[in-house]
């Protein structure tokens, strides 16, 4: 990621009121973690698996604080039972930031499975999503990710791919 | 060791503390054990999401008291969440894990700590957790709830409770999502702060 696509992806974080991020650090978000880690004003939890990550973020949400869930797109296979559980079950929200590995222009062939299922397992979630593969973007998807969050209480998603992530 | 013995001694001692609590007969139980905590209570129905959603709470919340009452089989779920605690050392969360050595809400079949060589405190200490222990009798467990509620890091205990549910207690009609109304509206008004505002006009 370019250091310009990383700083919009912290103005979105913090417009939307983040103070806190879980991750489980990927290949193409590589710039973006140690930057999350490095600002004063979200703190950073490293996590064991991705739905470990959104489970916490529930957590968070469930103190009045906002949380973010950032990960490469196969987390989000990782996340299904926990986000199925606490969005379905309970309206608890979380908001995923995901790297979108496997789409057109992949040339990794483990990456293949998580462009295949990543907008199939969304839909099947029923999470509303946007892929974002313009920088002057980034931002304004990210709050509107929370604010549809935070009015329907149901996970949000929003996809970086394209030149933001290559 | 009775669960529900356990559970009425930890009730004792909490006032002013937020619980996460696991699925199962584990649920009617806490309701019944800790009437005064019932709005203080979010009673989930999930396996490896409680400690980790407990965690959450008491990263937001780090001046409140955070309990999380886990199970056998939700832990071992997701056994992860150790390594994250013991990385991240809360200063505020207690950790509960009623070990009946089965899965009792579908009729009882074993859980790997069945065994008598999993050992749940043990994996909780060597994931970074130092005060994680086992508990088998209800005074010692009730001397781990003091020591747990007054610790300024992680603390985890492990009960060691028969398979058995306590008979003709009142169950709870409540589903998920208003038990998470009913424990965000408490976190609210105890907190002096809003999480579920109103709808913009627009």
């Amino acid at each position: 990621m370019k250091q310009s696509a990383v700083d919009a992806v912290i103005r979105g974080l913090k417009r939307a009121g983040v103070s806190v991020v879980c991750y489980l650090p990927d290949s193409l978000f590589k710039e973006l973690y140690p930057a999350l880690d490095a600002d004063p004003d979200i703190r950073t939890i490293r996590v064991t698996n991705e739905g470990e990550g959104a489970a916490i973020c529930g957590g968070v949400f469930l103190s009045g604080k906002k949380a973010a869930l950032v990960m490469e797109n196969s987390g989000l296979r990782a996340s299904v039972e926990p986000l199925a559980r606490m969005g379905l079950g309970a309206g608890i929200p979380v908001v995923m930031l995901m790297s979108y590995r496997g789409e057109l222009g992949e040339n990794n062939w483990w990456a293949i499975p998580h462009g295949i299922t990543m907008e199939p397992v969304l839909n099947a979630l029923r999470i509303p999503y946007s892929v974002v593969r313009e920088e002057d973007r980034i931002e304004r998807a990210i709050t509107d990710a929370y604010a549809w969050s935070y009015a329907s209480y149901y996970h949000s998603a929003v996809a970086l791919g394209g030149e933001v992530v290559r | 060791m009775k669960r529900f013995d356990c559970m009425k001694a930890l009730s004792a001692r909490l006032k002013d503390e937020l619980v996460i609590l696991s699925l199962g007969a584990s649920v009617d139980e806490w309701y019944n054990a800790a009437p005064h905590m019932r709005a203080a209570s979010l009673f989930q129905q999930q396996l490896g999401c409680v400690t980790p959603q407990a965690f959450g709470l008491a990263a937001g919340l780090p001046h409140r008291r955070i309990i999380s009452l886990d199970t056998d089989g939700g832990m071992m779920f997701n056994l992860g969440i150790l390594a994250t605690l013991g990385n991240e050392q809360p200063k505020n969360l207690f950790v509960v894990v009623w070990d009946n050595e089965c899965y009792q809400s579908i009729g009882g079949p074993p859980t790997h700590t069945a065994s008598g060589r999993v050992d749940i405190a043990a994996i909780a200490r060597g994931a970074g957790v130092d005060n994680a222990f086992t508990a088998r009798t209800l005074e010692e467990f009730d001397a781990h709830c003091a020591a747990g509620l007054a610790a300024d890091v992680p603390y985890v205990v492990v009960a060691k409770v028969a398979g058995t549910v306590q008979p003709d207690i009142k169950r709870k009609h409540s589903d998920g999502r208003e038990d998470k109304y009913i424990f965000v509206r408490h976190v609210e008004a105890t907190e002096g702060i809003v999480i579920m505002g109103p709808s913009e006009h627009n």
